[in-house]
């Protein structure tokens, strides 16, 4: 409902029908099904991002993805950044449909700029990683219960400035939810998922309540995992950037290649060179 | 899941009818749950785990919740529809306490339920419901579920994916079906089995169902709601639950009627 | 108050034979009532200084705030009715979202000053309504560098290199430019750094004691040492900077 005062004892604007023609400017409907034709809802990503990788370690949490959007089987974007910081303390690593993906950007980013002006105005606090991530559930949920899907898989890891412990959890374009202390989506759930609960476990214990992993061996631990998505996911790319979120703040990394091994693969036929 | 299958892509011509791509808004999480009732007593249970095809999410997803002080609710079947309707259910249950300065009755909580059951038949939430708790003469009490309202109270239900597993072994184990009373021997009543018989049987149900189905295991949480007055001898106590077994009481949420809500938990087989 | 009692002013939508629109006029007189703001714009930024007058001693200290941020480089401060600035804060916030959805870019303080002070302008167009009892500062640094402006409760705008609204502004006033002057004669701006110490010195100045309710000192920035996002200005500065007011205050009183 606008409250500019030319809105004041006007015949309704919101009504389909004008019966004086006295709408102030720029207030008429302009967005009429009849002059756009039916409702467009996605049914189908076009370019894609691929796996999506998370774990918590001993002083936080760490997000990985490369930085490949796909065209169907063609490595169209090589310059992709999916993780994407909101505020100082949450950050996304998305997967799935790029253009959804960079929807999300700008709805998320103009919410957050209203509430750090709105904190500044009225001190009122700041929105913990939980908070975004409820918000984010709601929308998937409320998306897809209309049909219009938001077409991404997410990882949401953050720090709890108020709680002092990490976050990390998963939401998806059905508005499915879950956390775990180890995270991956897509092609990573198969191939990362129990390489990195392998490791998580080692030292954790099956309960979880053994001490973490270090920073060092959770970078580690990610860098194994690229890898392996590297070598068998034909939608990935070797080039990829890992994201730390502690108490600090969070630092996205530069993007990095994993060292691969392709000398056995001369042998192969339809790889090396072809002997009959 | 048959129940919101896919429609065959052509009903006439299956080689020249073009192949639709639609968005399915479902997905089937796995997981099981079940609820029998005692004479003065409720048990209410189901696994953490969530799945979805072979894939497990995350071993540890609440499906079991506690409503009031003396209704508690296990959600099976689509998670993300479970979850969002838990809280609406929650909702209607705050809004009902500012109105009315009490919280809402078991029976009028599954009227309810069923209310919001329907108001989706035409795009459900699919999602099996068990309720467990107390009734307003005291007896320990089950209502159970279809997704899209249908409801009855009964002595026991399970459900979710592990249903076709565990009912037969309810069935045969509280109603005593397929069994005969030894000759001369007082015929079986069904149900009123005590505390101590009930959760051996809740137990026995999650690790057989977590050996013989892929999508039932991790852990199991088993709430115990007792009516006011009851003993918790057969439930608190040295020597009373298997090892790894913990037991722990809820705090009331409400002024407390004096019903007290227990949950126990237990790891189940990972793999 | 000849206009009182003719029955031109009491309504927005009716001249006076003079051609005044007094219920303007009269929403200036709400202004006046209010604590000083005070704006202004530095070599490095912009700072925004209010005098937060406490009608009451049981107001949580720091509460209240009378600048609020419109976007992340853009504060607004405003002396008036409380009320009316939070509604024009919140329009402002609406109008600097809507720019960057339409053109991905920060809008200018200009521009942004623009759209609002065209807001403030249609409630003098209107017998239904009544004007904003506000006189608005809006300060930030853009890509066009730092910038002021002021837009007063007609919708009318300038922009300043330093400017004052509400109670006390004609003092305020003199002795912004004094400081701006020196400037005029060729001499390096003033940094904000110093702009701090200066609003500070003149919202002590113009602060009357014996007349006057007790006030909290209220002070962001937009500048370099903020990143140019609009921040409060650090304690310890703000400290330092009345505490420098005081003492000022005091000499001034030995020499009188």
């Amino acid at each position: 409902m606008s409250h500019h005062p030319a809105m004041w004892k006007q015949p309704s604007a919101h009504s389909s029908f004008n019966d004086y023609a006295t709408f102030p400017l720029a207030q008429t409907q302009r967005h009429s099904a009849i002059s756009h034709g039916a409702t467009q809802h996605t049914q189908q990503p076009l370019v894609t991002g691929t796996s999506v990788l998370g774990i918590k370690f001993d002083k936080g949490v760490m997000i990985a993805a490369d930085n490949l959007a796909s065209y169907g089987s063609l490595a169209r974007f090589r310059d992709i950044q999916r993780l994407h910081p909101l505020g100082k303390h949450t950050l996304l690593g998305v997967a799935g449909d790029m253009s959804d993906y960079q929807w999300l950007k700008k709805e998320l980013d103009a919410l957050l700029r209203q509430e750090e002006a709105l904190s500044l105005t009225d001190s009122h606090p700041s929105l913990s990683p939980s908070n975004i991530y409820d918000l984010l559930a709601n929308l998937f949920y409320g998306r897809r219960s209309k049909m219009n899907p938001v077409w991404n898989a997410v990882l949401v890891g953050g720090w709890d400035k108020n709680k002092k412990e990490s976050f990390l959890a998963f939401i998806d374009l059905l508005g499915t939810t879950y956390t775990a202390p180890t995270l991956a989506t897509g092609f990573g759930a198969h191939l990362a998922q129990p390489l990195l609960r392998e490791a998580f476990e080692a030292k954790a214990g099956v309960d979880g309540k053994g001490p973490l992993l270090t920073q060092e061996e959770g970078e580690k631990l990610i860098d194994d995992c690229m890898k392996v998505l590297f070598y068998r996911d034909a939608r990935s790319i070797n080039k990829y950037q890992v994201a730390i979120i502690t108490e600090e703040g969070i630092t996205i990394s530069d993007s990095k290649s994993a060292p691969t091994e392709w000398s056995f693969a001369e042998g192969l036929r339809g790889y090396g060179a072809q002997t009959q | 899941m048959a129940l919101y299958a896919q429609p065959p892509t052509s009903y006439s011509d299956p080689t020249t009818a073009p192949i639709e791509h639609r968005f399915n808004p479902y997905s089937d999480n796995g997981g099981s749950i079940l609820a029998i009732a005692g004479k003065d007593f409720s048990v209410i249970a189901g696994d953490t785990r969530q799945s979805e095809g072979y894939n497990i999410q995350t071993r540890y997803a609440r499906k079991v919740w506690q409503l009031t002080d003396k209704v508690v609710l296990a959600t099976n079947g689509f998670s993300a529809d479970g979850n969002n309707f838990v809280k609406r259910v929650k909702q209607r249950l705050e809004w009902y306490e500012h109105a009315h300065h009490k919280p809402m009755g078991l029976k009028s909580i599954a009227r309810m339920i069923q209310t919001l059951l329907y108001g989706k038949r035409f795009f459900p939430y699919y999602v099996y419901n068990i309720l467990g708790g107390i009734e307003e003469d005291g007896s320990g009490a089950v209502y159970s579920f279809d997704p899209v309202g249908s409801y009855e109270r009964e002595a026991c239900r399970a459900a979710g994916a592990a249903q076709s597993l565990i009912q037969p072994f309810l069935d045969n184990q509280v109603y005593f079906k397929n069994q005969q009373p030894e000759p001369g021997a007082a015929p079986f009543v069904a149900g009123n089995l005590p505390l101590s018989t009930i959760l051996s049987l809740v137990v026995d149900s999650f690790t057989s169902a977590t050996e013989r189905h892929i999508e039932v295991g991790d852990g199991m949480e088993i709430y115990v709601v007792m009516n006011k007055g009851r003993t918790t001898d057969d439930l608190i106590g040295p020597g009373i639950l298997s090892e790894g077994m913990h037991v722990e009481e809820l705090g009331a949420l409400g002024e407390g009627g004096g019903e007290r809500t227990f949950l126990v938990t237990s790891p189940l087989k990972r793999d | 108050m000849t206009s009182i009692g003719t029955g031109y002013d009491l309504s927005v939508s009716t001249y006076s034979p003079d051609g005044r629109l007094f219920q303007v006029e009269y929403a200036n007189k709400a202004v006046e009532a209010a604590g000083v703001a005070i704006g202004l714009r530095c070599t490095d930024g912009v700072v925004l200084g209010v005098e937060r007058l406490l009608h009451s001693k049981l107001l949580v200290k720091g509460a209240n705030r009378r600048i609020a941020s419109v976007d992340e480089h853009i504060g607004m401060a405003s002396a008036g009715l409380l009320a009316d600035g939070k509604f024009l804060g919140s329009r402002g916030r609406d109008e600097a979202s809507s720019f960057r959805d339409n053109y991905n870019s920060p809008v200018t303080v200009q521009i942004l000053s623009d759209r609002l002070s065209a807001f403030l302008q249609a409630y003098t167009c209107y017998g239904s309504v009544r004007p904003f009892g506000l006189s608005t500062l809006l300060g930030g640094v853009d890509k066009t560098g730092p910038k002021l402006f002021c837009i007063e409760p007609s919708g009318v705008y300038y922009g300043y290199r330093a400017c004052a609204v509400g109670k006390g502004k004609a003092l305020a006033k003199t002795e912004l430019e004094k400081i701006v002057s020196k400037e005029a004669d060729g001499q390096p701006g003033i940094s904000v750094r110093e702009a701090v110490k200066e609003i500070a010195r003149i919202i002590y100045l113009v602060h009357d004691d014996n007349k006057d309710k007790d006030f909290e000192l209220e002070m962001t920035w937009i500048c370099t040492e903020s990143g140019n996002k609009h921040a409060p200005v650090p304690a310890d500065l703000l400290v330092e900077a009345e505490a420098a007011a005081k003492a000022a205050l005091e000499e001034g009183m030995e020499e009188d």
